[in-house]
């Protein structure tokens, strides 16, 4: 009886068996039958990781919505790499004596990009009418622009722009606004055509038609979005040789939205991506030295570029919210000992392998200062500890427990903070939360230390003093420090108020040296953009706001 | 019909519907608790007031919660009071029932609203969504049901042999491996390790899409997501039919089949395999439905464009209308799948809608 069993199992498993190996086999057959992506020689991959939420101006406010809308868009005047102002769609501009009016002429061979909802099919010309619709759109609260704030209280009430004919584009101010111009920069000012924004509505959003280098063939929302180029964009390139050739060099840009930074990484490494911004913490040190040199294993592979950005990060405090035990006066030595106590250097070898730079100048970053960068807090635990003594807590002992408001990708160097400040007597607890928590806390003056970063808008120094102007404070405005100083104000009125576009370094490090002596940030560091580009890629400048034109790209 | 089944059948549908405003309340209040400010969320680093405002009006955040919870609920349920303006026909494509002054009881479709960030309809969204889910699910209840009693079979009637031990240990491994883990493994093995000889790609959707043709369909990125979500129930599946199979096989009328002189794979086909896979498919048939909720991990990690992806980055945003849309959808689908569940037992079995 066992001995039949036995035999009817050999027999049935032979047989089966033969049959259930084909089954897998065809499974098997139909992975590698797949098929393999095909890359094109003469495109442009690229990967936004954080997404594009929408690709009209008006909401341009996440760096992958500017970058987007970059290609796509013009405004009146641009940046250059080095960040001087130069022509886009108007020619040249004029100021008016008092600083009041800005009059603009503009080009007459700008057309939109071509749609059924204009005559023809063709791409219309851009008039001043446009610009004047345009930048009343971002005024306008049914419109509900992040951008509103660049022309809200600084254009007059009544009709702020006016189209004088079709090249003559005028806007008046309230009062005069130094920077102005550098605020007509952001991607929020830049033109879009009536008649699409009437059809579509809000869904403009994924319909976009603008002046830019490229315009837009498919967009598939959190999977791709395809640019092809304008065959008729107005700008050109000039070559050593003199001549002319028509902007931009590539036939389409193909942007895909991984939103790993791992998985951007790989698909970068197999070859799928030209360019990578920003270096994931996770495997930075697989990549980078800790000189924040490439690693040897890789210079044949990848081109890396890390060039200065205009984006300070730091740790905040809420200065008019006094510890317990503590009064102003103490509040601030204990400020002061804590900017003294971290070693930013050896902070940003270890945890950032050296991409950035240590925050030991003021809030501008050193780049944005014409002066020469004044250095406000060294390390020097020595001055640290006599603070603390002055202050009534001998090698911290008394002090109440600092709360640190932060979140998770800024752990590791809330960590090394935590550790300098233990090493220092000053009792630090972080408290890791999400980051829409974090900046409800910030607005809401619920933390007393807390995590933040300030990119410039636009690379005037007075973005970065703006923030600790009392007027605006929260809800106002992002001055979540609750930092008031009458005399800081006073400077900072009589600065914007000038009329003189060339601004004053001497008169923005005296503010600063204010500010800064009462410590109401511990900077950490100011930051860097890393690049990855394939090597094929030629022509992506860098520069220190971050913009990727890729108008100049060409591909080998 | 008779009248009890209809009264059984009108019982299901009201509890679920109460189940679903349920959980519409309670996703409601818990962005309620959360300390989060849409409005400022949405501006960044430069936010003044006069644009809070218009953005908190423009979301309607601007309003007392009691009244951003009734019109919440007015724009969720199907029968609802609308004022009859322009801009409500537009957003609700409304039929009015019922006319009093400048609004009327009108029918719609519930109304999801639009995205925080995006401003995308939610409702759009969803339904870009939901095939990509729904694909990913059956597909890899197919390939679990399909390997799984293939494997189940194989160590059944190779009882004590390698072949046995090597199946069980993958079993065993499916089982108790979790299933973000096995995706990040999988992705990281096939789709990069291996890519060169395997043609995957380590994420990638159904279509993909190329700067001159356009949208191509793109099937073999399914494999490896499908295999990932359906690694524990083929594990599953597996200890299940073999357990099932080896008691079939040592019945007495297999030894009579196999007397008769039939051919092994006869025997296996028509008299094992048909009994042994009794109490597999009806274990198997309830785990559809949470394998189409449970492709969060996997969705995310494959950068698959299905519901549970939408859901965590709308999560991750704090972008309320898109959460409260998916979370309610998948609801919906379950309390559905309920009722329907309910009904067919109420058919079945008499004492059951009687009892009701």
């Amino acid at each position: 009886m066992t001995k039949f069993l036995k035999g009817a199992k050999l027999q049935f498993s032979n047989s089966f068996s033969r049959r259930a190996l084909a089954l897998l086999m065809i499974i098997l057959f139909c992975c590698t039958c797949a098929r393999k992506e095909q890359k094109y020689a003469n495109v442009f991959y690229w990967n936004l990781y954080t997404g594009v939420t929408s690709l009209d101006p008006a909401f341009a406010r996440s760096l992958a919505n500017i970058w987007s809308c970059q290609q796509l868009y013009n405004g009146l005047i641009q940046l250059d790499e080095h960040l001087k102002i130069k022509p886009c769609i108007a020619k040249n501009w004029t100021i008016s004596e008092d600083g009041l009016t800005y009059t603009f002429t503009l080009r007459n061979d700008v057309y939109f990009h071509d749609h059924e909802l204009f005559p023809n099919g063709k791409g219309r010309k851009v008039t001043a009418s446009d610009f004047k619709y345009s930048f009343n759109r971002i005024i306008d609260p049914a419109t509900a622009s992040p951008g509103a704030w660049i022309f809200n209280n600084k254009v007059v009430v009544d009709s702020p722009f006016k189209a004088l004919n079709d090249t003559t584009f005028c806007i008046r101010l309230q009062k005069p606004f130094a920077p102005f111009l550098s605020l007509l920069t952001t991607t929020y000012c830049s033109v879009v055509p009536k008649e699409l924004i009437s059809h579509y509505g809000k869904d403009f959003r994924a319909h976009p038609i603008g002046t830019g280098p490229f315009f837009m063939k498919y967009y598939y929302e959190g999977e791709k979005l395809i640019l092809h180029k304008n065959q008729q964009y107005f700008e050109f390139d000039k070559d050593t040789n003199g001549k002319l050739t028509r902007l931009p060099f590539i036939a389409a840009v193909d942007i895909s939205f991984i939103d790993s930074k791992q998985n951007e990484f790989f698909s970068f490494m197999q070859g799928k991506l030209d360019l990578v911004n920003g270096i994931d913490q996770s495997f930075k040190d697989n990549v980078l030295n800790k000189d924040g040199t490439l690693k040897a294993a890789f210079s044949d592979k990848l081109n890396f570029e890390k060039s200065p950005f205009l984006n300070t990060e730091y740790f905040g405090f809420l200065v008019d919210s006094l510890p317990k035990g503590m009064n102003a006066k103490q509040f601030k030595m204990v400020r002061q000992a804590m900017n003294y106590a971290l070693d930013r250097t050896k902070m940003m070898r270890y945890i950032r392998n050296s991409i950035g730079i240590p925050g030991i100048y003021g809030f501008i970053p050193p780049d944005l200062l014409q002066a020469e960068p004044k250095i406000y807090y060294p390390y020097l635990p020595g001055k640290a500890a006599q603070l603390l003594r002055d202050a009534g807590f001998p090698n911290g002992k008394g002090l109440p427990i600092i709360k640190l408001s932060t979140t998770a990708n800024y752990l590791d160097l809330s960590i090394f903070v935590q550790h300098a400040m233990e090493d220092a007597g000053i009792p630090v607890q972080i408290e890791n939360i999400p980051s829409s928590s974090l900046s409800e806390y910030k607005s809401k003056g619920k933390s007393l230390f807390f995590r933040g970063s300030w990119v410039a808008d636009y690379p005037d120094a007075e973005n970065y003093l703006s923030i600790f102007y009392s007027k605006n404070r929260p809800p106002d405005g992002p001055n979540y420090f609750h930092y008031h100083n009458i005399q800081f104000d006073q400077k900072y009125d009589s600065l914007i108020n000038k009329k003189d576009i060339t601004t004053d370094p001497q008169s923005y490090s005296r503010m600063q040296d204010l500010m800064m002596e009462e410590a109401p940030v511990l900077i950490l560091y100011y930051d860097e953009t890393v690049r990855l580009l394939a090597k094929r890629v030629h022509g992506l400048h860098a520069n220190p706001i971050n913009s990727v034109d890729l108008k100049y790209v060409q591909l080998n | 019909m008779d009248f009890y089944m209809a009264r059984y059948i009108f019982k299901r549908i009201v509890s679920g519907i109460l189940v679903i405003l349920g959980v519409a309340t309670i996703i409601f209040l818990l962005f309620i608790i959360l300390p989060t400010d849409p409005a400022s969320l949405t501006l960044g680093q430069r936010a003044d007031i006069s644009t809070l405002e218009s953005i908190n009006k423009e979301l309607g955040l601007n309003e007392p919660k009691s009244i951003q919870f009734i019109k919440y609920i007015n724009d969720l349920s199907p029968l609802s009071i609308n004022g009859l303006n322009d801009e409500n026909r537009e957003k609700y494509h409304f039929i009015p029932i019922l006319r009093f002054r400048n609004n009327a009881l009108v029918l719609k479709w519930p109304y999801l609203r639009r995205s925080y960030q995006s401003k995308k309809k939610v409702s759009e969204m969803l339904m870009a969504a939901l095939p990509n889910t729904a694909l990913l699910a059956i597909s890899a209840f197919f390939i679990a049901s399909i390997i799984g009693i293939i494997f189940g079979c194989l160590t059944a009637i190779k009882k004590g042999t390698l072949l046995e031990g090597a199946l069980m240990l993958l079993a065993n491994v499916g089982v108790s491996v979790p299933s973000f883990f096995a995706g990040i493994l999988i992705s990281w093995c096939f789709g990069y390790l291996l890519s060169s000889y395997t043609g995957l790609s380590m994420f990638g959707s159904l279509y993909e899409i190329d700067p001159f043709r356009g949208k191509i369909l793109a099937i073999q990125n399914l494999i490896l997501p499908a295999i990932a979500l359906g690694i524990r129930p083929l594990g599953i599946i597996t200890q299940l039919t073999r357990s099932s199979m080896l008691e079939v096989l040592s019945q007495d009328y297999i030894r009579t089949a196999k007397a008769k002189g039939l051919s092994p794979w006869i025997i296996i086909k028509k008299h094992a395999l048909s009994n042994a896979l009794n109490p597999v498919l009806t274990a198997v048939s309830g785990w559809l439905a949470s394998l189409l909720a449970g492709a969060f991990f996997i969705e995310y990690i494959f950068n698959w464009h299905g519901l549970g992806k939408m859901t965590v980055d709308a999560l991750l945003s704090m972008d309320f209308p898109v959460v409260m849309g998916a979370v309610l959808f998948i609801a919906i689908i379950f309390v559905i799948i309920n009722i329907l569940a309910d009904i067919l037992y109420g058919v079945i079995d008499p004492r059951i809608r009687a009892g009701a």
